[in-house]
């Protein structure tokens, strides 16, 4: 499916992004790039920026300055919706599913609404729908409500709802926090399989084992800033990150 | 399909009604019910399915009503040509203040558009080509006395089958996703790529269009109207109470919500003359407090009886 050709292309390009909330500073300058096909891992501790990071490129805050280029495109200023319909869809860290629609009718949303170019009639919605829900493994809950579900197969569905949107990004924010070990085992490899659909991943975890696997690259936020960023084993024997995050023990835990 | 069938059963009932009552009594207070189930359906589009409780809905009523009273007394219009501006007139304003008011949420939402309405209303007080507050004179239709009882019956019989068809064509539509989607998490729907502000203002529109057009039968069928009477809050809070009653967010839910408060109201205030809202007060609290999902999901629901009335009991403890 893949194009060799693109690869390494750029496809989202952040730079001096910033966002000022009264005197603090969430994030301070941050610049990054999404690569085609790449999975960006991004951590940092809480209240770091991250999800203020997201929520700029997302249109859901406005950011205070810098410039987000995606595909040649300026994003800033554009409403959420918008952004959606261009290609960048986005999780949230508490999850929003829509509560009173089944588990097809909410990835159908999905599948009838994103990527403007790929709008679907109804029909056509609803059995894309049903692919992604059998891709996700929710066929079974296919018409129980949204809010009757567990909280791994709601984060499951958010990941289905996004991925029905045929973006070319996707921003997951925490899908695997509150999973146990096994859930998290299979939501990594839904994000692989994700990514073997031509979709790039910025991830955004505090799931060490998780984001270490997955990851091609890494960066780190620390105070609203970039402190590291490379290749995951790089980053996480980084010294600034041991100390700023991750903590003296973490090199114990992991080895 | 059993919904089909039911629908379809009503609306031959309904269109053959008036062949075999004579009475006009019946006829008239039926006339009443369809206009009262027109106002909770429409409230339904923007109140039930979009999830924006709109408690200044009377405005649109009170606006189709006096677009038709100046279009016909003043400009000397026709009621036909009138009635279908007065839904448009209603829609167009719903979109230009939808605009501000769908801004905001919950709560402010219901003030701001209270709001709305009160201050239409001292406009009407107050401009000239309304009359103020001495209200203004239709010229009545010019038909036989059966034939203006039969005429409204069956005009607010067609208004209310376009609503229901509208709604359900939606419903299957993108649009009516969009929607539910927006009443169940407006952010989520946002970022998937909807255009909540688009959807919202086509469906206050929408909600606006129809109740301009009960407003404007409303008008005709009065021959005289006041500002206060057609701007009255308690018209809101009556829609909103039968769309409830019967069944928020369902196609047919203040259909029946509609037919069945008037339809008790009715029956109390013939036997309990003084203390009838008394009754009807118990009798809408307990409906809400045993079937809060209203009753179209009494028979709806899979479990019956008392199971499901203590169940509904046990899920909405506060």
């Amino acid at each position: 499916m893949t194009n060799k050709m693109d690869n390494n292309k750029t496809l989202l390009r952040c730079s001096g992004l910033t966002k000022k909330f009264g005197g603090l500073t969430a994030v301070d300058n941050v610049s990054f790039e999404l690569k085609k096909d790449e999975i960006l891992g991004l951590i940092g501790p809480n209240g770091s920026g991250k999800t203020t990071l997201v929520n700029m490129i997302s249109g859901n805050i406005k950011p205070t300055g810098g410039d987000i280029v995606f595909k040649g495109r300026q994003l800033r200023g554009l409403k959420p919706y918008r952004i959606g319909r261009l290609g960048i869809a986005r999780t949230y860290q508490i999850v929003k599913p829509f509560p009173g629609m089944t588990v097809l009718e909410n990835v159908a949303v999905g599948a009838m609404n994103g990527k403007s170019e790929k709008n679907r009639s109804v029909k056509d919605a609803f059995t894309a729908a049903e692919e992604i829900i059998e891709f996700t493994g929710l066929i079974k809950y296919k018409n129980y409500m949204a809010d009757s579900l567990s909280i791994a197969s709601r984060k499951r569905l958010e990941m289905a709802k996004v991925v029905a949107m045929d973006p070319d990004i996707i921003f997951f924010d925490e899908v695997m926090a509150g999973l146990n070990h096994n859930e998290i085992d299979k939501a990594t490899e839904m994000i692989q399989k994700i990514r073997e659909k031509g979709i790039s991943i910025l991830i955004i975890e505090h799931v060490m084992r998780a984001i270490r696997l997955i990851s091609d690259r890494i960066f780190v936020l620390h105070h609203g800033s970039k402190i590291s960023q490379g290749p995951p084993d790089d980053v996480l024997n980084d010294k600034k990150v041991i100390s700023a995050y991750l903590g003296k023990r973490y090199k114990q835990l992991v080895k | 399909m059993r919904k089909n069938i039911f629908f379809i059963t009503l609306i031959i009932v309904s269109i053959a009604a008036p062949l075999f009552i004579s009475n006009n009594f019946i006829l008239r207070f039926a006339t009443d019910i369809l206009i009262f189930a027109i106002l909770a359906s429409a409230w339904n589009i923007i109140g039930g399915f979009t999830g924006y409780a709109s408690f200044g809905n009377v405005v649109f009523f009170g606006i189709g009503a006096y677009s038709t009273s100046v279009l016909m007394s003043v400009s000397g219009l026709g009621f036909v040509v009138s009635f279908l501006l007065s839904g448009i007139l209603a829609a167009f304003f719903a979109f230009i203040i939808g605009l501000p008011v769908l801004r905001l949420k919950g709560h402010y939402f219901a003030i701001a558009t209270l709001g709305v309405a009160e201050a239409v209303k001292a406009l009407v007080q107050n401009l000239d080509i309304t009359e103020g507050n001495s209200g203004i004179y239709l010229p009545p239709p010019d038909l036989s006395v059966d034939g203006i009882y039969n005429f409204f019956f069956y005009i607010s019989l067609v208004v209310l089958i376009l609503l229901l068809l509208t709604t359900r064509l939606i419903l299957k539509k993108k649009l009516g996703y969009n929607m539910i989607a927006i009443r169940e998490d407006e952010d989520s729907a946002n970022s998937m790529g909807v255009n909540t502000t688009m959807i919202k203002s086509i469906s206050f529109s929408l909600s606006g269009f129809f109740t301009g057009l009960a407003g404007s039968i409303y008008a005709y069928q009065q021959g005289f109207i006041k500002p206060e009477p057609v701007f009255n809050v308690l018209i809101t809070i009556k829609m909103i109470v039968m769309a409830v009653f019967g069944g928020l967010g369902s196609l047919f839910g203040p259909l029946i919500g509609s037919i069945t408060i008037e339809v008790i109201s009715e029956l109390l205030s013939s036997y309990f003359l003084m203390a009838h809202t008394l009754f009807l007060g118990i009798i809408i609290v307990l409906t809400i407090l045993f079937a809060p999902k209203g009753l179209i999901d009494v028979y709806g629901n899979k479990r019956s009886g008392l199971s499901y009335f203590l169940n509904n009991i046990k899920e909405h403890k506060v």
